[in-house]
Formats: structure tokens, sequence, C-alpha cells
């Protein structure tokens, strides 16, 4: 009980700071907000110093920003995120319309990680120090370092223009989650992998895994019987961190794929000074990092029962 | 007819022979202890029997085990033997245990996975066995959730499920109290039954003695002595043996207590000391003269340690004060570490270690070599790493260190539980030696009530509770220690 309350107060910081630090973000970016705005409802070929002015107007722009920013919490607090500026729609319906594609799009990312990350960890911190830990390392060292605007490049050119097995990019087909999956498991794996092949190998070197072969039980048996479980705790609690690795990349990807996600809109809306809807989707992604690890740490207690606290 | 026959066993590291040829056989209902202190050869005689050797040691000669003949050189053929014909009893069984699984899962699975038996029938006899054990009702706790015992209780059960007949124990009593040292040797015994067969192998006195059968004493690698248990230890041959028997604690001489009468190094008033937010103790007065010994023992969580750390400012007392004599350099307050492989730095040459010691302390390095020489020490340690020194020689450079600092106080925390018997008495008998001739105060902790008794002159016992008991002799004219409890 005393967990959910802790959860709730630390959401709620959450909302405050993001909301916060967004909107002074926003404001203090230089240029002019209302031609922006103006830009992004009419298209920059269309945009002159009236239309400009009529949209300053309208929002009150030249207002002071604190009334506004106050205003906005007030609205928050009746679950209302506001209006965009450059459609008009409410925040919360476009987010909800974008969650899903990015929702699905990271689930399946983490899914692709998990299935190329941890297995070959295990496998190399079964052998600590082998040919396959050897190149492991170096793998994971070398993906790690790529940033994934890069691997999502890399794996356009060569996928979907050389070999022309995949589309560039793309949304709504299954194939089309490929490539923009695959970019953010990649990151994700280079990570997991080694979190998974240092607890194996520490696991198999504790006394526990010994005895258990001592018991009669073969090489699989301690593997799935003892090792697995070992191995899961450290990789959900990691999984947590991960988030955030995955947040970032969502926003470069699904820009370099044209998914029609969170990410990608949060970036619209920063290219068009849209300060509600960049509110609102900072707020979701936060959010959703705190439900996230909430979720994890739920699932941590249930698996090791050592976890108190 | 022998469960077990070894012949002519030997292991090797590269060409030197770690352990000399050895033979021995293990018959139903009759236990055979292997003793021996460390670096023997006994932990590596058990691995071969078992075909666990670490890779780079090899081992030659053969073990016949049920109806089949092994070569101790090819360990991979072991393999088949555990659990069906061999049980192990690990060390430290907390560590033993899946931490994520349930006891009963442990045992059950043993008895599915090695003996085939179906799920519901394995977890009826993997709930029989632990009641069998006296653990009914701790079958659904997570090894976290039991005491040593217990999980030493539930280990034997997961062990024995898969039908061994015969129990090899290695240091069974590693990192359980000295109190339940009879409890293992009870259990051993009652698993062994008629039938089976027991495998002790140990540096343990106490344990040594407790299974009667037949004993091997070992020393660097080769059979000094063998014969029924209860004849060697009535009757030693061997002088080795006879010094191994001699050092335990409770055959050692009294040494006889000396009142101390000068103003006393440090002393405390009314001391009450709390960890984790539970109380330890209350309301214990002492003083420690300069070359006395004061000894503390009891119970583990009981406190000890905690006494002697806030006696050296290490944690605060929640009530009571703590009085140094005046004008000792703080410095001169040094504390003996339990581990002392855990109070070096890892990888930085014993020397060097040494080195910055001499220079933080304005000392010259000719100090170091005097201490060499008077605590028995071989220069060529100190170019080691503490690793690739032996726990023994080890605690006495630790020593050495402490009195680099000239201390008129030193509080040494279990100095020798690590040890084995010889060794253990050997760095006592140091200790003694510095508080006599040096004048240094010297609050002794062990477990070991005997060591205890027969070291300190005065001694002060705790208990859980937390109640305190002074005992010295009534001649002292001063009291050299006091509680108030």
């Amino acid at each position: 009980m005393n967990a959910v309350v802790s959860r709730l107060v630390q959401a709620i910081m959450v909302a405050l700071l993001i909301g916060t630090a967004t909107f002074v973000m926003m404001r203090s970016l230089p240029g002019d907000a209302a031609w922006r705005i103006a830009a992004g409802r009419y298209g920059y070929d269309h945009v002159d110093a009236a239309a400009a002015d009529a949209v300053r107007a309208e929002l009150g722009l030249d207002g002071p920003a604190l009334p506004a920013l106050l205003q906005w919490m007030g609205d928050l607090a009746w679950l209302d995120f506001g209006n965009s500026l450059v459609s008009g729609q409410p925040v919360m319906d476009e987010i909800a319309h974008q969650l899903g594609a990015s929702l699905s799009l990271a689930v399946v990312a983490i899914l692709l990680s998990l299935l190329i990350g941890p297995p070959l960890g295990i496998l190399a911190g079964l052998r600590p120090g082998g040919v396959l830990d050897r190149m492991l390392l170096v793998a994971s060292t070398g993906l790690k370092a790529v940033p994934q605007f890069l691997m999502a490049l890399v794996l356009i050119v060569f996928i979907a223009v050389q070999m022309r097995w995949l589309p560039a990019a793309g949304h709504g087909e299954i194939w089309h989650f490929i490539l923009p999956s695959l970019t953010l498991a990649l990151g994700l794996a280079a990570v997991n992998a080694r979190i998974a092949r240092d607890a194996m190998a520490r696991i198999a070197d504790m006394p526990f895994w010994r005895f258990a072969q001592w018991k009669g039980l073969s090489e699989r048996q301690t593997l799935f019987r003892h090792g697995l479980r070992n191995v899961s705790v450290p990789l959900f609690t990691y999984l947590g961190l991960q988030f955030v690795t995955l947040v970032e990349g969502v926003i470069i990807v699904e820009s370099v794929f044209g998914w029609p996600g969170i990410g990608h809109a949060l970036v619209h809306a920063i290219f068009s000074r849209d300060v509600p809807m960049v509110q609102g989707t900072a707020l979701v992604l936060g959010l959703g990092f705190v439900l996230v690890n909430a979720t994890i740490d739920l699932a941590v207690r249930r698996i090791d029962p050592r976890v108190t606290a | 007819m022998s469960l077990l026959k070894a012949v002519g066993v030997i292991v090797l590291d590269g060409g030197a022979p770690l352990l000399q040829p050895l033979s021995l056989h293990l018959d139903p209902g009759e236990p055979l202890v292997i003793l021996g202190e460390t670096g023997s050869g006994k932990s590596l005689l058990a691995q071969a029997l078992m075909g666990t050797l670490p890779p780079e040691l090899t081992a030659r000669g053969r073990v016949a085990i049920a109806d089949r003949v092994l070569d101790t050189g090819s360990p991979d053929r072991f393999r088949g033997l555990w659990g069906r014909e061999i049980g192990v009893l690990p060390q430290e069984p907390w560590l033993s245990l899946d931490p994520l699984m349930r006891a009963r899962a442990q045992v059950a699975e043993t008895h599915a996975l090695v003996r085939g038996l179906p799920r519901g029938e394995a977890a009826a006899r993997a709930q029989a066995d632990l009641a069998a054990l006296g653990l009914a009702g701790a079958e659904r706790r997570y090894p976290h959730e039991l005491s040593g015992g217990m999980a030493q209780r539930v280990a034997i059960a997961a062990a024995r499920a898969g039908g061994g007949r015969i129990v090899i124990a290695d240091e069974p009593t590693k990192g359980l109290e000295a109190g339940r040292r009879d409890d293992v040797a009870s259990l051993l015994l009652s698993e062994m039954g008629d039938t089976g067969g027991l495998l002790v192998i140990t540096h343990d006195l106490a344990l040594a003695r407790r299974p009667g059968g037949r004993l091997i004493v070992l020393r660097s690698g080769a059979v000094v002595e063998q014969g029924p248990s209860r004849q060697v230890f009535a009757a030693p041959q061997d002088a080795y043996t006879r010094e191994f028997l001699a050092a335990d604690p409770e055959n050692w001489s009294a040494r006889t207590p000396r009142a101390g009468t000068e103003p006393a190094v440090v002393s405390a008033r009314d001391l009450a000391v709390s960890r984790g937010g539970r109380s330890l103790f209350a309301g214990i007065s002492l003083r420690i003269a300069p070359g006395r010994i004061f000894g503390v023992t009891g119970p583990s969580g009981c406190g000890k340690s905690s006494l002697g750390d806030a006696l050296l400012g290490l944690i605060p007392p929640d009530r009571g004060t703590v009085t140094r004599r005046p004008g000792d350099h703080p410095h001169a307050m040094q504390k003996l570490y339990q581990d002392p492989v855990a109070a070096f730095p890892r990888k930085r040459s014993i020397g060097q270690t040494l080195a910055d010691t001499v220079s933080v302390s304005g000392g010259n390095s000719a100090d170091v070599d005097g201490l060499l020489d008077r605590l028995g020490l071989d220069p060529t340690l100190l170019g080691r790493r503490p690793g690739a020194v032996s726990g023994g020689d080890l605690q006495r450079l630790s020593l050495l260190r402490v009195l680099l600092r000239s201390p008129s106080f030193v509080f040494a925390d279990e100095p020798t539980s690590r040890l084995d018997p010889i060794t253990q008495a050997r760095v006592i008998r140091l200790l003694t030696e510095i508080a006599e001739k040096d004048g240094v105060a010297l609050m002794l902790v062990s477990h070991d009530a005997a060591l205890i008794r027969n070291t300190a002159d005065t001694v002060l016992s705790l208990d859980a509770a937390g109640t305190a008991a002074i005992s010295e002799p009534a001649t002292f004219g001063t009291p050299v220690a006091e509680a108030l409890t």
C-alpha cells in the first residue's frame, strides 16, 4: 500500500517537473513562436506577418508566462491537457491516437531484444572467457556505441535500399515493424546481453549452482531450474532503466522511419512550437517511465522473495 | 563389501605432487574422518574422489564405487555418480540452496529429475524427507528464512534424495557456530545409518572426534597416522598428531591470569550499544590495564564485535562513556580483523601495503624487518599479494601491521576463526606474548569459550539476550573489569 502511495506522489512530482521544464524550455527557444505556429497551421509558403500576428493575438503569446503555466496546470488537475495550437484538436485525442503506434513498436522492440540479448548473454556467461564471450563483448560494445539514428540509416541503406528486402519507411503492414524495431532492439540487446552474461557468470560461480549438479542434475537441468530465474532478476531490474534508452530511441527512430507515433509527434510539436502538445507528450512519456518502473518493481518482488523494502 | 574403495590416489599440480598415494575404503555403517590442517590436501582428496578437481590439477588412481571402477584421471566419468551414488553435504549450506526456490522444491527436484519420479510423488517424498529431519512446517520457506542448521538439513535431504548411499561432507561446520557442531555430527551419523557410507573431511577437532569410526590424519599431502578414531584420539602415535590434538583449545594449559593495578588503557562505564535498532547489551562497565588480556565470548550476534568497535570509537554507543588513557595517540588504538584477506588491498603486494603504513606512521623500513623476525615470518612473503598467502601467515602479517603503529590497545576480533587449530594456537601464543612483553592491552573476542577461558585474564560472557557475566580470579585486588547488569 505504501509503495502505491509513494509511486503516486512520484508520478505527481514527475508531472509537475516535466510540465514546468518543457514550458520553460519552449518559451526560451529562439525565434518567433507565433510565426512557427502559423507555419505549422498553414504551411511555410502561406505565412506572412499578418498571419503570425493573428495567431499571436488569438493565443495571447505576448502575455506573461506564469499565468499561462498555472492555467495549464489547473486544467491538468481535471485531466485536461488542452488543445493543440496547430490542429486545434484536444491534445489528449492526438496522443491517444499516436500512443498506440509507439507502444506497439516499443513492445515489439523489447521482445525482439529479449530474444537476441539474454540467450547469447547466458551462453557466454556459462563459459566466461570463451570464444562466444569475447565475441559478444566486442559486438555489444560496438552496437552500444552506434547512435540510434546511425543504426537506423545503416539498416535502411543495407536492407531496404541495397537488398530491397524490406520497405525503408511506412506504417500499417507487419513488415513495416521489422526495421524500426530491429534498430531499437539491437541497442537494447547490446546492453541486456551484457547484464545476462555477467549475471550468469556470477551465478555459475555460486555454491548453489555447484550443489545443484552434485544433487545429480544435468547441465541443462541446472540451467533451466536454477539459472534462468536467477538471471531474470537483474535483467528485469535493468529493463526499467532501459526504458529511458527506449524512449530516446523511439523519438529518433520514429522520425527516421516516418512512424506515426508519440516520438514523431513530439519532434513535430517542437518544430511548430506547439507547447501543449510538447507538454502532453513529454508528460505521457514521463508517467510511462514511472508506470514501467512500478510494474517492474512488482514483478521482481514476485520473483525474488528476498526483496522486501 | 566396501561402498567405496580408492587405491593409490594422487593429485599433481603439473609435476609436483600435492597428495601422496593414498588408499582408503568406506564400509557401511563405519564413518571415515580425514583430519588435517589447511593445505594438508584433505579437500583435494575429496575433490579427486568426486571428480571435481580444478582443471589445472590432475589426479591418478582408481576408485571403485558400487559396481563401477573409475580412473580419477578422467573426472568426467564421475558425474554420473553425483546424487545417484554419492551425496555431498556442501560447505556453507545457506549459499548452497537456490535463494529463489522454496525448501521443498529443492528436495523434490532431485526426486523428480534424478530418480524420475512423477511430480506429485516427488513432492510427497520431499515432504516426508523434510518431516523426518524435523523440518515439518518449513517446506514452503525460502533459504533466507531458514536458520543455518535448517538450511543444512534441507541441503542434506536434497543431496540424498537421488538415492546415494555415500555421503561426503567437506568441512560441514564451516560458516556454522561452534554450538552447532554436535548437531552436524549427529545429523551425519543418523543419515548414514547401518548401511550408508560417511566420509567427513575437517580440521575441526570437535567434529572429528564425534562420529567415531576410523580416522586418517593428513599432513602436507601425506598420511601421518590412521586407525580407529577412538584409539588415535586416546593414544596418538605420531608427533604431529599429538601436536594437532594438543592445539585444540580444550586441551590448552590455562594461562595464569594476572591482575592489573596500573591505570587502564581503555575503560568504559555503563555502556549500551544497539545495531539496526536492536539493543545488543546495556550497562557494561570495564577497564583494561596494560599487558592484560580481556576475553569476550558468546554466540554470534550477541554484540561481541560491537563492544570492541564501541571501545575503538568505530560505532557510537547509545549510552555510557568510553575513556582512553590520556596522552595516547589515537592510532595507538588498533583492530585486528577476522578475515585477513579482506583486511589487505587485494591488488597490491603486502610489502607495498606495509611500506604505506610505515610512511604514515613516520617509522622506517627496519621496523618491518625486525617484526618479521619476531613473528617468525619469511621476508619473501612481502612480495606476494594477500590472495597468495596462507591464512595463518596473513593474519600474522596483519598483526605486524598493527604493531607498526606501536599500539597501546588492540581489539582482536575472532582473529583465528578461519585458521586451523595448529595455526590458531600459534597466533594466539604470539598475541599473548605481545600483550605481556609490550604491555599492550588486548581485547580478544572469540566464539570459542575454551580458547578464551584458557587465554584471558578476565572473561566477559555475553549471551544472545545481551546478559553479561564476568569471571576473573578472586585474588585480584582491583577488579580488571566489572559488569553492572
